[in-house]
């Protein structure tokens, strides 16, 4: 009895620190991604965001892609990215936001920043996060693949090993913000 | 037999009257049950690997950077369906246990449990190779930061420890050396074990909550399990035991190392409870409640009374003979199928071998038959050893059983006749003449049973006239 008494007792007790782990009540969730795709995920409309040609982004009909309609209407202030450090609207900057690529994990898109003719950035609007593999697979996967344009200033980069779908997601969307934005390596 | 405890004589068909029919009860059909649970299990395989399907499983199967995770995805959704299937199968459910029987269910466990547990392994294994080929990382390194950086992931690797736990004690080698008390409490831990895995399942897996189709799926198995679970193995038990209100009124000695149990409660009638079926008996009277230990009735059931009869084998049934008056009994059951649903024919023969007396004794007493029609042959090791004589010749004389006891020493381990009786066929032959066209009711140990079975196989006894149950655990 007194043993039965004891494993009861440490079986609780490692149970209890068990779920006390950050892990263990579903709120382990990857480290902060990089800065984009903020709460309001999917209210980038796809189209030139600012810049010297000064289109406003197209109407929601006109769209291509199943990019979900923006819920306001197009202006720039309303689909800036969150992330403050894209240089918007300076004089001889574009910046476009991609379609949005529905893959199986779930939706990408990039947005592209022009300057004097090349690609200085690419930020990732939305990914796939809807577990924490997706997560973990993008934190490495994102990063390398905004390397790979910056240095190619194309679309034609080759996918991340492990990470064929948000590859490939990632570069339809950033050919749709390339066209946008009429660039032509 | 001093304790002026009210004795149980044969004599007229007992029980609730269902020996006062004019005829043989006529089995229970079997009925569509078997087939329907053993589809429906077969079902639920088939969900899960077209759940996976769905999820590209299959593709990803033939791509290099995918395959090892897919085919750990399957073996991993596989062994959760079949942990709970486990569950299921020991979950005392009355149809399945009405299907099948619980022997054959606990073999089924045993078989699955195994497999659900290689599964587990592979799952693992190729889980972390799969996701460490993605990363260009190492195996070993991969393993650390899935188990402390994914959602739930530690709480899945100490619900592997604990099936881990559960699987080497139930290894036949462990077995044998841990008293059954240990083994039961330690196989508790299972349920911790599949408990702990569902986080991971529902955080890190993304089959779990893929589809709408796959959450509905995954939680209604869960929640079949752990109802079934509570429901029949708690719930069910407890609430009987407290209608019931059960107690020790008596223990009276039988045989050298035999005691028979008699036990008093309420509305004893709406139990259900016929001859040939067992408990789950837990004796409130010390250390030895944590077991419930399984016992057949020794006498066809009565409104207020019941017996069992005990052999104290010295794993806490030694304990028998000291029960005194108003001792609170908690019960678990009534289980098992070696009653007289099973039988369809008017002649019938009764194989016992020692305790296993106790079931086919009730039986004799309940069944309905004409003189000469019910034969018991009952081995035992001397004389001395058989129990329950005085009551067996009432039998005899009141309602013509043939008794034909067999007392000797165990001839060779597939022979069921005691040493000097020549070959077991041709006895059984000499005794029953006439046995294939019996229904055979056989019990004692797990062995000798075998060797029973098979000897009247050999007379012509076709295997659905072959009834037996085991209790060994």
């Amino acid at each position: 009895m007194r043993r039965i008494t004891m494993w009861f007792t440490a079986t609780v007790v490692i149970v209890v620190l068990l779920f006390s782990y950050r892990t263990s009540l579903g709120a382990g969730r990857a480290p902060a991604r990089t800065s984009d795709a903020g709460s309001d995920a999917g209210a980038n409309a796809p189209g030139i965001v600012s810049g010297p040609t000064a289109n406003p982004a197209p109407a929601p009909g006109s769209t291509q892609g199943p990019g979900p309609a923006p819920t306001t209407g197009s202006t720039s202030t309303g689909s800036a990215p969150t992330g403050g450090s894209a240089p918007t609207g300076g004089a001889g900057n574009t910046v476009a936001n991609g379609t949005v690529a529905q893959t199986r994990w779930g939706p990408v898109q990039v947005q592209v920043t022009i300057a004097g003719g090349r690609i200085t950035d690419v930020k990732t609007l939305q990914q796939p996060n809807g577990n924490f593999r997706d997560q973990e697979i993008n934190s490495y996967a994102v990063p390398q693949l905004r390397e790979e344009v910056l240095s190619a200033q194309s679309a034609n980069i080759d996918t991340v090993s492990g990470a064929t779908v948000t590859s490939d997601g990632y570069i339809s969307s950033l050919q749709a913000a390339l066209d946008a934005a009429h660039f032509k390596a | 037999m001093t304790t002026g405890a009210t004795r149980i004589q044969p004599g007229r068909p007992g029980g609730r009257g269902q020996g006062g029919r004019g005829g043989p009860v006529p089995a229970a059909p079997a009925g569509w049950w078997p087939d329907a649970i053993g589809l429906a299990a077969a079902f639920s395989m088939l969900i899960v690997v077209a759940l996976w399907v769905r999820q590209h499983g299959l593709q990803d199967l033939f791509q290099p950077s995918d395959g090892l995770t897919s085919l750990g995805r399957l073996t991993g959704l596989v062994a959760a369906d079949l942990l709970l299937i486990q569950v299921l199968l020991m979950a005392r459910v009355p149809v399945i246990e009405r299907a099948y029987g619980q022997d054959r269910l606990a073999r089924w466990h045993r078989l699955v449990g195994f497999t659900s547990f290689n599964l587990i392994l592979a799952h693992i294994v190729l889980v972390t190779l799969g996701y460490a080929a993605t990363d260009n990382a190492g195996p070993v390194r991969e393993f650390v930061s899935l188990t402390l950086d994914y959602p739930g992931m530690l709480l899945a690797l100490a619900g592997t420890v604990a099936l881990i736990l559960v699987v080497t004690t139930s290894l036949r080698a462990a077995r044998r050396k841990l008293r059954y008390e240990s083994w039961h409490l330690l196989h508790l831990y299972a349920y911790l074990g599949v408990g702990l895995a569902l986080p991971h399942q529902l955080w890190t897996g993304t089959d779990f909550s893929a589809s709408p189709l796959a959450t509905v799926y995954w939680w209604t198995v869960w929640a079949v399990a752990a109802g079934c679970m509570l429901v029949f193995r708690f719930g069910l038990p407890l609430w009987r035991s407290a209608r019931h209100r059960l107690v020790v009124d008596a223990v009276v000695p039988e045989a050298p190392g035999v005691v028979s149990v008699y036990l008093r409660g309420h509305r004893l009638d709406r139990l259900g409870v016929r001859a040939g079926q067992f408990f789950g008996w837990r004796f409130l009277s010390g250390p030895g409640w944590t077991r419930a230990h399984p016992y057949s009735l020794s006498a066809a059931p009565r409104q207020d009374l019941l017996r069992i009869t005990i052999k104290e084998l010295g794993d806490g049934s030694g304990q028998a003979r000291w029960l005194r008056r108003g001792t609170r009994v908690l019960i678990e059951g009534p289980y098992g199928q070696l009653t007289g649903a099973a039988r369809t024919r008017a002649r019938v023969t009764m194989l016992a071998c020692g305790i296993g007396i106790t079931p086919l004794r009730a039986l004799l007493e309940e069944l309905w038959y004409r003189p000469g029609e019910a034969t018991l042959v009952y081995r035992a090791r001397t004389p001395e050893d058989f129990a329950f004589r005085a009551e067996l010749d009432a039998l005899a004389a009141h309602r013509g059983v043939r008794l034909v006891y067999l007392p000797g020493p165990r001839a060779a381990d597939d022979a069921w006749a005691p040493a000097g009786y020549g070959r077991d066929d041709h006895l059984l032959h000499r005794i029953v003449p006439d046995l294939a066209w019996h229904d055979v009711y056989i019990c004692g140990p797990d062995g000798w049973m075998a060797a029973a079975a098979e000897a009247a196989r050999r007379v012509g006894v076709p295997p659905e006239h072959v009834h037996m149950e085991s209790f060994s655990w």
